[in-house]
């Protein structure tokens, strides 16, 4: 994921560095998200409560799809409901939009209360989910799950049992922080979701373990800074990864780790990238 | 100008210079995109180069100053990330992005009376630059907690200047707020004076509530931890007066009466 802000757009739209982009979530209502403050970094990490802050549906398909349209690389939009209903109707308001090339269903969002749980907690509710968005859309399915659970492939069997053509892991994984003087905790919605490189191995496995059991393409993500990273992510199983904090990190990062990739894979003396997909299997 | 249109430039730049300022940490490098770009206010996105992952992301800091190519930085090393720039040497390489955010607005000829907390100080250098240049009379309220970081009012010099430190151990004691009251009457034939203040929260509460008494005209820059330092992540939000605000693409200079100081 990159932001597509007008500080770095022209830069961005001339030489983006991935092959997909992923704006933010959005709802269909706006959300005004949690209260501050809502970053704390962490060793190798950083925990958020953003709350899925956003215009919500309408707004999003009347101003920032327009914008977005000229992006070198296919729009997957991302969308998440407060409740298993928003997704069947979001899918809808997205299915005649060219701009759109996939969907992505977030039901992994630790920072949001549905009956105080993430819906992607529970298969059922996952299937019910990705079942009426697949209803709505005929549009290529990505369903994004959270590691926050004790079986992450018992819900991917869920999602694609739904009809998902893929799935997309991890989320961020349940956190906290308290504030070193006072004890209290850090953030104003008092928990948040890690990411950074502290939870990679957690991805790791998820993809390992997922990919392992289902057919369908899994997008693999946490963690992810440098292009070793980046190769063991498909070697565990990932056809495609994502960039999220390192890119905070670095805004182009993920244009040196493309290229680097490459070469790690010459070097392990794999004949394509295809070919590297689940090697650690 | 609108500040936050200005492209921004992603860099790997060497350390120039490197001192110790009483108790923060004076580090230049050379970047001409950056200095011809920065407006008072504006921040960078600034870390030490290398694959280091802890500390993990860049921090946000204010631009102290530049110099036909050089960019200036001050830094207050309390935290990790910080203290790994403070301990930058000549020659160490530093990532930064930037200019970033919205700076002070310079239009108008009121008196400016200039106000910073501890490290808060560090964009007023350029400010206090860029008003003088413009004809606008300026003066400096300074505060610190001791002696060792008023130190770096030195770097202020040819600047009216008050210092306040809350041990007494230099200047006026007490707070950097104490004074400012009588620094706000209208002279005779000008404006009333104009307030620009950077610093800790608190202070810049304080600062809300006197201008308000006052009724003066006053710019604040505020401070929030950041991940994209662009306006995509949300992360750095404060509370407005018509709902959350992003210190990092909103602001970080905001009027103060646009900001929610319950």
């Amino acid at each position: 994921m990159l932001a597509a802000d007008k500080a770095l757009e022209e830069d961005l739209f001339v030489s983006f560095p991935f092959a997909a982009y992923i704006p933010k979530t959005v709802t269909l209502k706006p959300r005004a998200g949690n209260p501050p403050p809502r970053l704390q970094e962490t060793a190798a990490g950083l925990l958020n409560s953003i709350g899925l802050a956003n215009h919500g549906i309408e707004a999003f398909i009347r101003d920032d799809l327009p914008r977005l349209e000229p992006m070198p690389v296919p729009v997957i939009a991302s969308i998440a409901g407060e409740r298993t209903e928003d997704y069947g109707r979001c899918a809808a308001m997205l299915d005649s939009r060219a701009e759109v090339a996939a969907l992505e269903l977030n039901v992994s969002c630790p920072n949001v209360e549905l009956d105080g749980r993430a819906l992607g907690l529970d298969p059922e509710k996952t299937r019910q989910a990705t079942v009426l968005a697949r209803q709505a859309t005929s549009k290529f399915l990505i369903v994004k799950l959270t590691p926050n659970v004790t079986d992450i492939v018992e819900i991917a069997a869920a999602a694609v049992d739904g009809g998902a053509d893929c799935v997309s892991l991890i989320n961020t994984v349940h956190g906290m922080a308290l504030d070193r003087f006072s004890l209290k905790p850090v953030l104003g919605h008092v928990t948040g979701g890690l990411s950074g490189p502290a939870i990679k191995p957690v991805a790791l496995r998820a993809v390992f373990l997922v990919s392992r059991e289902l057919d369908v393409p899994v997008i693999g993500m946490g963690g992810v800074t440098t292009a070793q990273d980046a190769l063991e992510f498909m070697a565990a199983g990932a056809t495609a990864v994502a960039v999220g904090t390192a890119s905070f990190r670095d805004p182009l990062v993920a244009a040196a780790m493309a290229s680097e990739l490459g070469r790690l894979i010459k070097e392990h003396g794999i004949g394509s990238a295809g070919e590297l997909i689940g090697v650690a299997h | 100008m609108d500040a936050g249109l200005i492209p921004a430039e992603l860099l790997q730049c060497a350390v120039v210079e490197s001192r110790q300022v009483g108790a923060y940490r004076l580090i230049s490098f050379v970047a001409p995109q950056i200095a011809n770009l920065a407006h008072p206010g504006q921040f960078l996105m600034i870390r030490l180069a290398g694959s280091e992952l802890d500390p993990l992301l860049p921090r946000p800091m204010g631009i102290h100053n530049v110099e036909s190519d050089l960019v200036t930085m001050l830094i207050d090393p309390v935290g990790k990330g910080t203290a790994r720039l403070a301990a930058a040497g000549i020659g160490d390489r530093v990532s930064v992005l930037g200019p970033l955010g919205m700076g002070f607005r310079l239009e108008g000829d009121a008196p400016a009376v200039l106000v910073g907390g501890g490290i808060g100080i560090s964009p007023l250098k350029l400010l206090a630059r860029a008003l003088a240049a413009g004809g606008r009379e300026v003066r400096c309220l300074l505060g610190f907690r001791t002696r060792k970081e008023a130190v770096a009012t030195e770097l202020f010099s040819g600047v009216r200047i008050d210092v306040i430190t809350e041990d007494g151990s230099i200047g006026r004691l007490g707070l950097v707020s104490d004074p400012l009251p009588g620094c706000l009457a209208r002279e005779p034939g000008k404006p009333a004076p104009e307030i620009f203040a950077c610093g800790p929260s608190p202070m810049l509460a304080a600062i809300a509530r006197i201008a308000r008494e006052c009724g003066n005209l006053a710019q604040v820059s505020v401070e929030s931890h950041m991940a994209c330092g662009i306006g995509s992540c949300q992360g750095c939000v404060i509370r407005g007066a018509g709902g959350y605000l992003r210190v990092c693409s909103d602001g970080p200079v905001f009027d103060v009466e646009d900001i929610s100081w319950q």
